[in-house]
């Protein structure tokens, strides 16, 4: 018998506030000394008062938006008890009756829709680091705002499970809600996951696999299960309903001990945060500051890029951004500020500006976003600088470093230009581009850094006719001539290569061998 | 509502309280009490109101996001701890 997976996907993203969610004190305790970002409230201790962020909401409002959900003019907190170190408190703050982000879809690249039930606000809680006979608290992490996403159980293969969670993250760090830094953990995946007859209408019996943190491991995670639960059910034997613990070496689930199954919350309402009713305006000036989204620059730049190249650069905001500034899109994105891409990179990001220039573009997004077609005409200069970006950037070593600082919109678009005029041959433009991220060079301009490491060919035809004169005039290359007269075109290969020799290298070969072939005819 | 000795030794366990014979008894009894107590609320006919969560009427209380000193440090934080190792909140083995 064909067996269906039908998978569900709760996704916990850590937004990137300033403050955590119900203290004053820093959010970003990577790199930082364990329980060195702690207040009091954080803390438990007796007569604390939480208080909540109010940039926490407008960040949950940006990333429903993102998710195409609709945003809940009301909503408001709960306790949610449980007893582990992880929570001094000895409850989670969440909301569990009523959500700040209400029901919505997320479209994966392929064209298909995750539907989203809800998605709601909640603190985080601490870490654990466990030893053989103990375990050790680090409450750096308790209260940091968390979205958890619930998905409809919509997917049903493991790449789509994949292309989901990628294109979470995608909206999640170009909606500018979370660092995006799964290395951190900024980003955890619980997968509930049943198989069921092919064409039955009920589900089966799910497992849980928790706090998986990689797009990889939730894919592996769901082929390890199918292959696991089809074996159990082609024995006629029953799934447990259980959660399940991934380990990334074996490639397996292990069923957790299920003391904790007989899950008894006792939710009751938050007495010490006031519900949240946010007015329309309040949600659309909010809604207004969202800025292009993966799907605005999939449609934006179809006609300059190719497909694939737009969906590689698509993991990597800050290029996509750049891209835009230079097609004209955005002024100034600076607002968004350069922020860590991929597990190598940390450090906080510069603080969100808010000039009155930034809200420029923020309500250009927004007009954008609503023009009926929204597509540039094909734009040379951006499709050459996207190819460099794909095909030499992030080949670099350091292209995680560069990434947080990348040229100019004016030295890309000189750069362009000069390859346009063919005053750089593509791999002096290549040459060019890797000078601009060098720490010695990068300030100067493309055209210096191009003149400084002797790129510019040599385009000025009198001036080349004047070389293939001079090296046409020497006797080591009479016998060529004369072969080449009589019919042997491969030696115009070494003509050419005498003159580029004479001109160091400067002369463009294609006008260089027009030149020799007028002469030699 | 009567509080039965499995009630107790449930809430016990998601508390991680161990408790001796006579307090799950007399916690049986005193739970028994409170929630007759507080049963007087059903008497009322609350047909069609909504649910009161809070009673001030306060909405959208929030601050800004700010990062202010704080006034306890790590070291009294610890301090507070039964145990701690490497600025960490040492506890026994949980899973």
């Amino acid at each position: 018998m064909k067996y269906i997976p039908t998978v569900g996907i709760e996704c916990h993203v850590q937004l990137s506030t300033k403050t955590k969610l119900f203290s004053e004190v820093d959010n970003d305790a990577r790199g930082k000394e364990p329980n060195s970002c702690v207040s009091p409230v954080d803390y438990a201790l007796p007569g604390m008062l939480p208080r909540l962020n109010g940039e926490a909401i407008k960040y949950a409002i940006r990333a429903g938006r993102a998710m195409n959900c609709t945003i809940n003019n009301h909503s408001r907190f709960d306790r949610k008890h449980y007893f582990y170190p992880d929570s001094p408190k000895g409850y989670q703050i969440t909301q569990f009756y009523e959500p700040i982000i209400g029901a919505g879809y997320v479209e994966l690249p392929s064209g298909t829709k995750i539907r989203i039930e809800h998605a709601h606000l909640e603190g985080d809680a601490a870490k654990l680091t466990h030893f053989d006979d103990y375990s050790l608290v680090d409450l750096n992490r308790v209260d940091t705002p968390l979205i958890e996403i619930v998905s409809m159980p919509d997917i049903h293969t493991a790449r789509d499970a994949y292309d989901y969670c990628k294109e979470l993250w995608r909206l999640m760090t170009f909606a500018n809600v979370s660092y995006g830094d799964l290395y951190n953990g900024n980003m955890r995946f619980d997968v509930n996951i049943s198989l069921a007859p092919e064409g039955s209408k009920k589900l089966g019996t799910r497992a849980e696999i928790k706090n998986l943190n990689s797009f990889r491991a939730v894919e592996r995670v769901i082929e390890y299960e199918v292959s696991r639960q089809t074996k159990i059910l082609e024995k006629g034997e029953k799934v447990v309903q259980e959660t399940r613990g991934w380990n990334d070496a074996t490639g397996k689930t292990t069923g957790q001990r299920s003391k904790e199954e007989a899950k008894d919350y006792r939710y009751m309402p938050e007495p010490d945060i006031p519900p949240i009713n946010l007015t329309d305006e309040f949600i659309e000036a909010e809604l207004a500051k969202l800025p292009l989204m993966p799907t605005d620059y999939r449609q934006l730049f179809s006609k300059s890029i190719k497909e694939d190249i737009i969906e590689v650069l698509l993991d990597y905001p800050q290029l996509m951004q750049k891209l835009a500034e230079m097609a004209g899109v955005l002024p100034d994105i600076s607002r968004l500020g350069p922020r860590p891409s991929g597990p190598s990179t940390g450090g906080r990001p510069r603080p969100k500006g808010r000039s009155p220039r930034a809200d420029g573009a923020n309500s250009r997004a927004a007009a954008l976003r609503n023009a009926p077609s929204r597509e540039l005409s094909a734009t040379p200069a951006v499709n050459l600088i996207a190819n460099l970006f794909t095909s030499v950037l992030l080949a670099e070593e350091k292209s995680a470093e560069y990434l947080n600082d990348l040229p100019t919109t004016k030295d890309l678009t000189e750069l362009a230009e000069m390859n346009e005029k063919k005053e750089l041959s593509s791999t002096a433009t290549k040459e060019v581009f890797l000078g601009l991220f060098d720490p010695q060079m990068k300030n100067r301009g493309t055209r210096t850094i191009a003149k400084e490491l002797g790129l510019i060919q040599e385009n000025d035809l009198g001036a080349l006719e004047k070389i293939v004169d001079a090296v046409l005039a020497k006797p080591e290359t009479k016998k060529a001539q004369k072969d080449f007269k009589a019919g042997q075109e491969k030696v115009i290969g070494f003509l050419v290569g005498q003159v580029m020799k004479e001109s160091k290298g400067k002369a463009n070969p294609s006008s260089v061998q027009e030149i020799l072939r007028k002469k030699l005819s | 509502m009567k509080i039965k000795r499995e009630d107790i030794l449930h809430l016990s366990e998601l508390s991680n309280f161990t408790l001796s014979e006579s307090e799950i008894e007399s916690l049986s009894g005193n739970l028994s009490d409170i929630i007759k107590y507080i049963s007087q609320l059903d008497e009322l006919d609350v047909e069609g109101i909504p649910p009161t969560y809070q009673v001030f009427e306060m909405e959208n209380v929030w601050r800004d996001d700010e990062i202010l000193e704080q006034d306890a440090s790590r070291d009294e934080l610890l301090a507070l701890t039964k145990e701690s190792r490497d600025n960490q909140i040492k506890v026994p083995k949980v899973l």
